[in-house]
C-alpha cells in the first residue's frame, strides 16, 4: 500500500513539514503561554512587594526568554518567506505544471 | 495591435483577479483576530492589506517560477496562449465570486488551476492535462495540509488551555489576543508573497509571450509589481467579511487561545511547506487550523454542517472554475478562433457576472460593523456571550 501511495505523495517532504509545523506552531503557542506566565509571576511577586524579588526576576527571566524564542520563529518565519526555493519547480502545485504545452497555431 | 490589445484585457483580467484574490483571502489571516476582538474588522483589513503590499516585493521566485520554470514560452506565444490564460483567470474570477456570494472559503489558487485546466482542455483536447500531476500536486496536498495544520491547532490548543489553568482566564485571553495580532500579520505576509507573485507571473507570461519581455534576462517590471500588489491590498482592504464571518464564527466559536494557536499552526503550515518546495492552499490550511483549534478546546464545537459545504465547494472548485473557464474560450471563439472581439466579449461578460453578483450580495450584506468585537471583554468571551453567528447567505 505504501508502496503505490508514494508516487502520489513526497510522504518524506510531508514528514519534514509536519515536524516543523508542529515545532513551530505548536511551541510558538506554548512558548507565548509561558511568556504570560512569566509576566504574572513577575507583576505578582511585585505586587507582594520586596521578599518576592526573586520570584519577579524568575517571572521576568521566564518572560524575556519565552519572548525572544518568539520572535526568533517569526524571523525564521520571515527568512523562509525570502528564501523560497527556486530550484524545484516541479514540486509546486503551480497551475501551469499541469497543462501539457500545445502546439502554437501561429508557429 | 490584435496582440497588444488581448494583452491589454489579460493584465486587465490578472489584476480583477488578483483583486477577487484579495478580498476572497482576507478572511484566512484576520478571520480569528476579528473574531475574538482582538483588532476591529477595518483595522485588521488595513493591516492586511499593507502586509499583503509588503509581501508582494519581498521575492520574485514565485513569479519566476510560473513566468519562466514551468511553461515554455512557445506554449503560451500569441493570441492563441493569451485566449487561454484570459479564459483561465475569468473562469477562477468567476468562482471567487460565486463562492464568495454563498460565503464560502476556497482556494483560489485551485480556481486558477481549475480555470487554465478548463480552457487549456477546450482549446487543445483532454491531452494537454495531466490527471496524475493534478492529484500529484493539488488533490493530496490540499487533503493533507487540512490535516497536518488541523492536528497541529488541535495539539497547540490543548497545550494553550491547560496553561490557562495556570493564568486564569481574563489574563490569558486578554494576552493571547495580543499574539493573534503578530500571527496573522505573519499569515497576511506569507499570503503577499504567495499570491500577488502568482498574478506578476501570469503577467510576466504573457509579456513574455507577446515579446514586451526578455526570457534569457528575465525581471519581473516594477510596473507590474506595483499593480499586482496594489490589486492584492485594495482587494484585502475592501474586506471580505462574508467569507472572514464564515471563517472566523460560523465554523466554530473562536476565542483568542484558539485564534492564536490557529493562526501560528497555519502560518507554521505555509512558511514550512512553502520552504520544502510544496506550498499548499492558505484557505485550506487556515480552514484545517480554525477546526483543529475548535476541537482542541474542551467541550469545543465544530458545526459541521458548515465543514461540509465548505469541503463540497474545495471538491468542486476545480471543475466549477474549469467549466467556467472552457465556457469563457468557447465562447471567445465563436467569433472566431482567437479574436479580440472574442476576447473583449468574455471580458465584459465577466464584468457582469461580477456587477450582477454584486449587487445580489447587497440583500443580505454583512459589513465590518456586524463583526466588530472589540467591545467584548475576556470575561464576556470565557462567559460565551457571543455564539457563531448566521449564515449571511
Amino acid at each position: 500500500m505504501f508502496v503505490l501511495a508514494t508516487p502520489i505523495v513526497d510522504w518524506s517532504a510531508m514528514w519534514k513539514i509536519f515536524a516543523v509545523t508542529l515545532a513551530a506552531g505548536a511551541g510558538v503557542v506554548v512558548a507565548f503561554g509561558f511568556l504570560l506566565l512569566g509576566l504574572k509571576l513577575a507583576n505578582g511577586s511585585r505586587a507582594n512587594g520586596s521578599r518576592a524579588s526573586g520570584s519577579r526576576l524568575g517571572g521576568y527571566t521566564l518572560a524575556g526568554v519565552c519572548g525572544a524564542l518568539c520572535l526568533g520563529v517569526i524571523v525564521v518565519g520571515v527568512y523562509a518567506m525570502t528564501k523560497k526555493p527556486k530550484s524545484k519547480p516541479t514540486a509546486k502545485p503551480k497551475a501551469a505544471a499541469l497543462i501539457v504545452p500545445a502546439p502554437d497555431p501561429h508557429v | 495591435m490584435g496582440s497588444t490589445l488581448v494583452l491589454v484585457i489579460v493584465i486587465v483580467a490578472a489584476v480583477s483577479f488578483d483583486f477577487t484574490n484579495g478580498f476572497h483571502d482576507t478572511a484566512n489571516a484576520m478571520a480569528t483576530s476579528i473574531a475574538t476582538g482582538a483588532l476591529k474588522p477595518v483595522v485588521a483589513v488595513v493591516l492586511s492589506a499593507t502586509l499583503n503590499f509588503v509581501g508582494a516585493f519581498v521575492s520574485i521566485s514565485v513569479a519566476t517560477t510560473i513566468a519562466k520554470g514551468i511553461v515554455p514560452a512557445s506554449a503560451t506565444a500569441g493570441a492563441g496562449g493569451l485566449s487561454v490564460v484570459e479564459a483561465a483567470l475569468i473562469g477562477a474570477m468567476t468562482w471567487n465570486l460565486i463562492t464568495w456570494y454563498f460565503t464560502i472559503p476556497s482556494s483560489s489558487s485551485h480556481a486558477l488551476i481549475g480555470g487554465l485546466i478548463g480552457a487549456s482542455i477546450a482549446s487543445v483536447g483532454s491531452g494537454a492535462v495531466s490527471v496524475h500531476g493534478i492529484v500529484q500536486k493539488v488533490v493530496a496536498p490540499g487533503i493533507l495540509a487540512i490535516f497536518v495544520c488541523g492536528i497541529v491547532a488541535f495539539l497547540a490548543t490543548s497545550a494553550a488551555y491547560r496553561l490557562i489553568r495556570r493564568l486564569g482566564q481574563e489574563e490569558a485571553r486578554a494576552g493571547y489576543r495580543y499574539g493573534q495580532i503578530g500571527s496573522a500579520s505573519l499569515v497576511s505576509l506569507a499570503h503577499g508573497t504567495n499570491d500577488a507573485q502568482k498574478t506578476m507571473g501570469v503577467v510576466a507570461l504573457a509579456l513574455i509571450s507577446t515579446g514586451h519581455l526578455s526570457a534569457t534576462h528575465f525581471t519581473v517590471p516594477i510596473w507590474v509589481k506595483l499593480i499586482c500588489a496594489t490589486a492584492m491590498a485594495l482587494g484585502t482592504a475592501s474586506g471580505g467579511w462574508r467569507i472572514i464571518n464564515t471563517m472566523g464564527n460560523r465554523i466554530t466559536t473562536v476565542e483568542s487561545p484558539q485564534g492564536f494557536a490557529a493562526e501560528s499552526a497555519s502560518a507554521a503550515t505555509i512558511l514550512a511547506s512553502s520552504y520544502y518546495g510544496y506550498p499548499l492552499s492558505t484557505t485550506q490550511v487556515v480552514s484545517g487550523g480554525v477546526m483543529g483549534a475548535g476541537l482542541g478546546k474542551r467541550g469545543g464545537v465544530v458545526h459541521w454542517p458548515v465543514v461540509g459545504q465548505m469541503v463540497l465547494a474545495w471538491v468542486i472548485t476545480l471543475p466549477a472554475a474549469g467549466l467556467v473557464g472552457a465556457a469563457a474560450w468557447n465562447i471567445a471563439n465563436v467569433f472566431g478562433k482567437h479574436s479580440q472581439v472574442g476576447a473583449v466579449v468574455i471580458a465584459l461578460l465577466a464584468a457582469a457576472m461580477a456587477l450582477g453578483l454584486w449587487t445580489l450580495s447587497k440583500r443580505n450584506r454583512v459589513t465590518a460593523r456586524d463583526l466588530d468585537r472589540t467591545g467584548v471583554t475576556p470575561e464576556q468571551e470565557a462567559e460565551g456571550a457571543f455564539a457563531a453567528r448566521p449564515a449571511a447567505a
